[in-house]
């Protein structure tokens, strides 16, 4: 199935990215073949959560280059959106808002339908808590709602950072299922690799920003 | 890129000794050359340096822009001295402005500041404007994010400079008569008084590209400096 | 459309909840108009009309500082902005959401200070006209509304941004006020002449446009890193 010459769905070559003076990724180069999961690990500062917000389209690469599925960055960002599901440190949703009014407006800027919503919640197992605020549900089922956040329009990228924080048994098994299910290519920063054996294809540690 | 940096001090002298050259030639116009002013008598000289102080004010913001503007289109950090520079020099020249134009005020109308004037207020907004501007700069740590903020508030001036021209004038209806340099049939002064004014003109201009050429060059040292230090300190 | 909608109602679900601004500018702008009217003297008001007409704008800009300082507030303290920039929305709807509910809360502000300001100031019969006033403050707003949406946006991420947003926006005030000041100071009768309101409701929509379209183009820069 997969052919040498296939566009690879993450490419990186030589990616810089400085937080005012301060060189958080040093030419890192790698790539993520379609359907590949590849593991990111290394120590805290390393520069895991960086890259994941480069390849998010949040941060702009200063030097290097970096492309997913061929489209280059930071030039075809609005290309890749749509096609990049990002589970971050925080779960990027509004304490105030219910869980659902949260996934309303995701799905808004994502033009996705609601009934996607309650395939979510149920993804995640929130089916029942999607009227509590978000801020009031526990650290637990708020990275659930994270994730249930970044499936919402089915990305066929998955960015996760330390998707297993907080999880009880219950989520880190749906989260086992989301992975297993999910035929596009993903970068997990984490550190428990070992929890994902079976899933991972492959693995990079940076230290210090750089491929180490 | 050796060829560049051993023209651009080339460059800097020349403009130096240009401005040397204009600026004595102006000085002998102004209180050799010009016959004195009938209304406001001798004083008057400092009009031929006020007024093109102040055009150069706007002169320099306008290039601060203008690069902040290319800064955001090309993403190539040197711009962001180049749009940095006109924008501090323009606040020396901004505040000579100021100083001289109170002056003036003070000869033409026996007070050192007149609200009434469209003109003195109109630059004491900008003035406020790129007082702002520095505030932004020094709140932001070096690096692609200042120079992205400082050229985004940068170019906001664009819009800010013409709004302010109009709004003052439209809000004075009863606007005492500024001292009319030019009006639609042209300059409203006799050839030699106009000649000394461009003369004085292109010296003021001469010379703050000059100023922008020695301050980026030793801002560049500065930079090149700072980046080696940080080398030696991590291979340490 | 539906971005810019959905996000709108954001803000507006969160003003609800949260009650965060428009109460506090309710509080302070009756404050500020109390304050005003003791400066200019208990018993007979000091320059009439026009002074108060004048100082009335000078607290709709400070009043509107406050609902500024506050934008932006939760994407920032709970780190949602990764989330709505990695979005492929267009960004900009992020930046007229913002400015549209920044209009709302400054019309309600002032739908509480336009009648205290009559109640305090205007008692003697001779006041501002109601429709230029009106028409000037909602321009006024819109301006203050779209120019402060962008700058919210550049100070979210920068130290000491509850100072530094009013110094950045004052300068761009100054037009602003000096016209909208002399419009409704104009309007009271006895008129004699002085600026002719539509003149200066056209200034005002100029000011509107031009920082809608900065707005509008820069916005995506201040928000990404």
């Amino acid at each position: 199935m997969s052919s040498p010459e296939r566009t690879p769905a993450v490419r990186c070559d030589g990616l810089t990215r400085r937080y005012g003076e301060r060189v958080a990724l040093d030419a890192v180069s790698l790539t993520v073949a379609p359907g590949e999961r590849l593991l990111l690990t290394g120590g805290n500062g390393a520069g895991k959560t960086t890259l994941l917000r480069v390849l998010a389209t949040v941060l702009r690469p200063h030097a290097g280059e970096v492309a997913i599925d061929g489209h280059v960055l930071p030039h075809d960002a609005r290309k890749v959106r749509p096609a990049i599901g990002y589970v971050g440190h925080e779960p990027l949703v509004y304490p105030v808002l219910t869980a659902r009014e949260n996934l309303e407006l995701y799905a808004a800027l994502y033009g996705v339908g609601r009934e996607r919503i309650e395939q979510v919640l149920d993804l995640a197992g929130l089916n029942g808590r999607g009227g509590d605020p978000a801020g009031e549900l526990s650290r637990g089922l708020r990275q659930r709602l994270g994730l249930a956040r970044a499936m919402l329009h089915s990305p066929s990228l998955l960015l996760l950072d330390e998707p297993t924080t907080g999880l009880d048994e219950d989520g880190r098994e749906r989260l086992r299922g989301v992975l297993a299910a999910h035929s596009g290519a993903a970068v997990i920063a984490t550190h428990e690799p070992d929890w994902f054996a079976g899933l991972e294809h492959g693995r990079l540690r940076l230290a210090a920003g750089r491929a180490a | 890129m050796n060829g560049s940096h051993r023209a651009r001090p080339d460059r800097a002298t020349a403009a130096a000794t240009a401005a040397a050259l204009l600026m004595a030639l102006a000085l002998a116009m102004i209180f050799f050359y010009v016959p004195t002013d009938v209304s406001e008598g001798y004083s008057q000289r400092i009009f031929y340096f006020h007024v093109p102080i102040a055009l150069t004010t706007y002169f320099l913001f306008t290039w601060g822009a203008v690069n902040g503007a290319r800064f955001l289109l090309k993403r190539d950090i040197s711009l962001d001295l180049k749009s940095y520079v006109p924008m501090h020099l323009g606040v020396i020249f901004g505040s000579l402005t100021l100083v001289t134009g109170s002056i003036w005020a003070n000869i033409a109308w026996g007070t050192w500041w007149f609200w009434g004037d469209t003109q003195l207020t109109t630059f004491l907004i900008i003035f406020l404007f790129n007082c702002a501007y520095f505030m932004l700069r020094f709140s932001v740590e070096a690096g692609e994010r200042r120079a992205t903020f400082s050229a985004v508030y940068a170019v906001l001036g664009v819009g800010l400079i013409p709004l302010s021209v109009i709004g003052v004038h439209v809000a004075q209806t009863n606007d005492l008569i500024h001292p009319i340099t030019f009006n639609e049939n042209g300059a409203n002064m006799d050839s030699s008084m106009f000649l000394t004014f461009l003369v004085a003109l292109a010296a003021m201009i001469t010379l703050s590209v000059t100023m922008y050429l020695i301050e980026l060059r030793g801002k560049r040292i500065d930079d090149r400096l700072r980046a080696i230090r940080r080398l030696a300190g991590g291979e340490a | 459309m539906r971005a810019y909608r959905a996000l709108l109602r954001k803000d507006l679900l969160l003003e609800l909840r949260g009650r965060e601004l428009v109460p506090a500018m309710v509080v302070f702008v009756v404050g500020a108009l109390v304050l005003v009217r003791l400066g200019l003297g208990g018993e007979r008001l000091a320059g009439g009309t026009r002074a108060a007409t004048g100082l009335l704008w000078v607290v709709v800009v400070f009043t509107s500082m406050l609902a500024l300082v506050r934008s932006f507030a939760q994407e920032r303290e709970h780190g949602i902005w990764d989330g709505l920039l990695s979005a492929p929305a267009d960004r900009s709807a992020i930046w007229a959401a913002r400015a549209s509910a920044t209009f709302l809360f400054l019309g309600v502000t002032q739908a509480v200070a336009l009648p205290l300001f009559w109640l305090f100031f205007l008692q003697d019969g001779r006041s501002p006209s109601l429709a230029v006033l009106a028409a000037a403050l909602a321009l006024a707003d819109l301006g203050v509304a779209m120019l402060g949406a962008l700058l919210a946006g550049l100070v979210s991420n920068v130290r000491a941004r509850e100072v530094l947003l009013p110094v950045l926006f004052l300068p761009f005030a100054l037009p602003l006020v000096s016209v909208a000041v002399r419009m409704s100071v104009d309007s009271i009768p006895p008129q004699n002449g002085g600026l002719d309101a539509l003149q200066g409701l056209g200034f005002l929509a100029l000011y509107d446009t031009i920082f809608a379209l900065l707005g509008w183009a820069l916005f995506e820069y201040v928000v990404e890193d």
